[in-house]
C-alpha cells in the first residue's frame, strides 16, 4: 500500500536549487533511507515532506492530503536534526506540554511509549542535563506522542554511541512490527541505511539511485579481491578486461562481479599469491560507485 | 492553549537571572529615586506639608510603568527565541493552530507583566510603609489592579510591534537594553516630565509611557492630593503638570482620558503589528 507519493518536487532558494525534480513513493510499513553526503539536499527533502517548507514545484500527497493540511500533519511525527525541546524543563514537562497540545492524547508517566524508550528513570531530569543519547530518546518519544503513521528522522544517530543507536533501533523496529510504523530517515551512516527496505541515494539535490539495498548491491557494489604477489603481471594476465584493478607495487585490488569468479581466479594464480583478502561489496562501495566520493 | 502558556511561564520563571534582569529597569528607577532624587525633590516641594506622602506613590506609579514595559518584553521574547531555535517548527506540528500558538505568547506575556507588576507593587508599598509610614487607601486597590492589567495589555502589544522587526536573537538583547534604559526617561521617573525641555515632552507624549505613569499616579495619589492641597489649591495644577499626574495636552488629562488613550495606543500597535508581522506560518518557521 502506498502511503506517500511525491511527484516532481523542486525547491529553489533564490538562485540555488536545493532539490531538483524528485519523485518518491513510500510504501506503508517500510523503512526508507535517504542516503547522501552533507549538503546533498536530504534535509530539504525532509522539510518538504513534513510541510515545513513549500515546494517551488511538484506535489506531495498522503491519503489525499497535502503537507499543509492538518490531517496530513496528524499522521506524521518529526525528529529534527537539532533538538527542539526546552533545555530548562524536565523531560516530563517537555513531553507533557507537547502531549497536551494534541487533541485526545493523554500521557502519563506510565505510558507505554515512555517505558519503551527507557525514560522512566529520567522523567524528572532537566532535559538540558541529559546525555546526547538520552536526549535523542526523548526527541523520538515526543515525535511519536500522537501515534503518527509516518515518522521522519533527520540524521537521528549522528554523534551517538553504538549502544544508544542499538536501543533506539530496537525500539523503532518493535514499533514497526507492532504498529506498522513507517519510517523515513536521512543518514550518512551507511550501516544504518543498510537496514532499510528501500534506499534513495541523493546527491546535488537529485535522486541518483532508488532501489532496495540488495539490488543496489548487485548493481553497484562489486566484491573486492585483494591479492599480494611478487608477480603481478601473471595475475594481471588472467583478469577479464572489464574488471577494475588498482595496483600498488605488489598489491592488486580487483573488483569482481561475484564470489565464483574470485575462486576461479585464485585457483588459476595460486602459485604466485603470497596473501589474499576477499570481501563483499557494501554500502560504502555503492556510495563510491554512485557519487564518486567517500561519504563525507 | 493552556499547556503552551504554562510552558512559556515555566520557562520565564525558571530562569531566575532572566526574571531579575527583566526587573532591572524598574529596580534602577527605584534605587535612583531613593539615593539621588528623593531629597532633591523633597527640597523643591518643601512648601507642601509632608511631600514624601505624595512623592512615594508618585514613584510607585512610574516604576510600575517601567516594570510593565520590561517584563512583558521579556515574556514576549520567548516568541522570537522559539522561532530562532526551531521550536516553533515543532509546535506547529501539533493540533494547535498557528494563530493559537502566537496567541499563547501574548497571553503568557500579559500574565508575566501582571504578576511582576503585582510583586513590585506590594514590595514598594511595603517598603514605603516601613520607611515613610505610607498607607495605601483601600479604595485604590481595585483600580490599581485594573491599571496593572491594562498596562500589561498595552505593553504586550507595544512589544509585539517592536519584535515584529526583530530577526535574530542578538538584536533581541540589544532592544531589551534600549527599552529598559529609556523606559525610565519616557515614563518621567528619572526626571519629572515638567523638568525636561518642551521638545522632549512632546516626544514623550506621542508614546504611551507618560499616560500610563499618569493614570497610576492619579489613582495612587488621589487621597493625598486632596489632603495636601486643601490649604494651597492654587499650587495643585502646577504640581500635577510638572510631575506628570495628568498629561498636558490642551488641558491636563483625567484618569478616564488616560485610560482611553492607552486603549487607543494598544489598538494602534495591534493593527500595525498585523500589517508588519510575519503572519504566515511558513514564513515564520523558515525565517525568510
Amino acid at each position: 500500500m502506498i502511503l506517500l507519493t511525491a511527484t516532481g518536487i523542486t525547491k529553489k532558494f533564490d538562485a540555488k536549487t536545493a532539490v531538483k525534480q524528485i519523485d518518491l513513493t513510500v510504501q506503508a510499513g517500510q523503512l526508507v533511507a535517504f542516503l547522501g553526503p552533507n549538503g546533498a539536499g536530504k534535509s530539504t527533502t525532509i522539510n518538504l515532506l513534513t510541510g515545513t517548507i513549500a515546494p517551488t514545484a511538484g506535489t506531495i500527497e498522503m491519503a489525499g492530503f497535502k503537507p499543509d493540511n492538518r490531517q496530513y500533519q496528524k499522521q506524521i511525527g518529526v525528529v529534527f536534526q537539532k533538538s527542539v525541546l526546552d533545555n530548562q524543563l524536565t523531560v516530563w514537562q517537555n513531553l507533557k506540554s507537547r502531549a497536551d497540545m494534541y487533541q485526545g492524547v493523554t500521557l502519563t508517566p506510565e505510558s507505554e511509549l515512555i517505558t519503551a524508550f527507557g525514560l522512566t528513570s529520567i522523567l524528572k531530569q532537566t532535559y538540558g542535563t541529559l546525555s546526547g543519547g538520552q536526549r535523542r530518546r526523548v526527541d523520538i518519544t515526543r515525535a511519536l506522542i500522537h501515534q503518527p503513521k509516518l515518522l521522519f528522522l533527520d540524521e537521528p544517530s549522528t554523534g551517538l554511541d553504538i549502544q544508544t543507536r542499538t536501543v533506539i533501533w530496537q525500539t523503532l523496529n518493535q514499533l514497526r512490527q507492532q504498529q506498522g510504523l513507517t519510517i523515513i530517515l536521512t543518514t550518512h551512516y551507511l550501516e544504518e541505511s543498510a537496514e532499510a527496505d528501500f534506499v534513495y541515494v541523493i546527491d546535488h539535490g537529485q535522486i541518483i539511485a532508488a532501489d532496495t539495498v540488495e539490488q543496489l548491491q548487485v548493481t553497484y557494489a562489486q566484491s573486492q579481491l585483494m591479492i599480494e604477489t611478487d608477480y603481478p603481471e601473471v595475475v594481471l594476465s588472467q583478469l577479464a578486461p572489464e574488471w577494475r584493478v588498482l595496483q600498488t607495487n605488489h598489491q592488486l585490488q580487483i573488483a569482481l562481479p561475484d564470489d565464483q569468479q574470485a575462486i576461479a581466479l585464485l585457483t588459476k594464480v595460486r602459485s604466485v599469491v603470497t596473501h589474499f583478502e576477499f570481501r563483499q561489496g557494501n554500502m560504502d562501495d555503492i556510495f563510491m560507485a554512485l557519487t564518486g566520493k567517500e561519504i563525507r | 492553549m493552556m499547556a503552551l502558556v504554562k510552558r512559556h511561564l515555566a520557562l520565564y520563571f525558571d530562569n531566575k537571572s532572566g526574571v531579575f534582569f527583566s526587573l532591572l529597569g524598574a529596580l534602577i528607577t527605584f534605587v535612583l529615586y531613593l539615593v539621588f532624587l528623593k531629597n532633591n525633590m523633597l527640597a523643591s516641594w518643601s512648601q507642601l506639608a509632608a511631600p514624601q506622602k505624595l512623592l512615594d506613590p508618585w514613584l510607585i506609579g512610574g516604576t510600575l510603568t517601567v516594570t510593565a514595559v520590561t517584563t512583558t518584553a521579556n515574556g514576549l521574547n520567548r516568541m522570537i527565541v522559539d522561532r530562532e531555535l526551531g521550536t516553533l517548527a515543532d509546535l506547529v506540528l501539533t493540533d494547535m493552530s498557528f494563530i493559537g500558538i502566537q496567541f499563547s505568547y501574548l497571553v503568557s506575556a500579559m500574565i508575566i507583566g501582571t504578576l511582576m507588576q503585582l510583586i513590585m507593587f506590594v514590595a514598594m508599598v511595603g517598603y514605603f510603609n516601613l520607611t515613610d509610614q505610607f498607607v495605601l487607601s483601600p479604595a485604590a486597590i481595585l483600580p490599581v489592579m485594573g491599571i496593572i492589567l491594562l498596562s500589561s495589555i498595552v505593553w504586550t502589544t507595544f512589544n509585539l510591534l517592536i519584535l515584529s522587526f526583530v530577526t535574530n536573537l542578538d538584536s533581541l538583547g540589544k532592544i531589551g537594553t534600549i527599552l529598559g534604559t529609556s523606559a525610565g526617561f519616557f515614563a518621567g521617573v528619572y526626571l519629572p516630565i515638567g523638568a525636561v525641555p518642551v521638545a522632549a515632552q512632546n516626544l514623550m507624549k506621542i508614546t504611551p509611557f507618560p499616560y500610563n505613569a499618569a493614570i497610576y499616579r492619579q489613582v495612587l495619589m488621589a487621597d493625598q492630593l486632596k489632603t495636601t492641597f486643601k490649604q494651597v489649591p492654587q499650587l495643585r495644577h502646577q504640581f500635577e503638570q510638572t510631575l506628570g499626574i495628568g498629561i498636558q495636552l490642551q488641558y491636563l488629562t483625567s484618569w478616564q482620558e488616560n485610560a482611553l488613550i492607552l486603549v487607543g495606543f494598544s489598538v494602534i500597535f495591534g493593527v500595525l503589528t498585523l500589517i508588519f508581522a510575519k503572519s504566515s506560518r511558513r514564513k515564520a518557521i523558515n525565517k525568510v
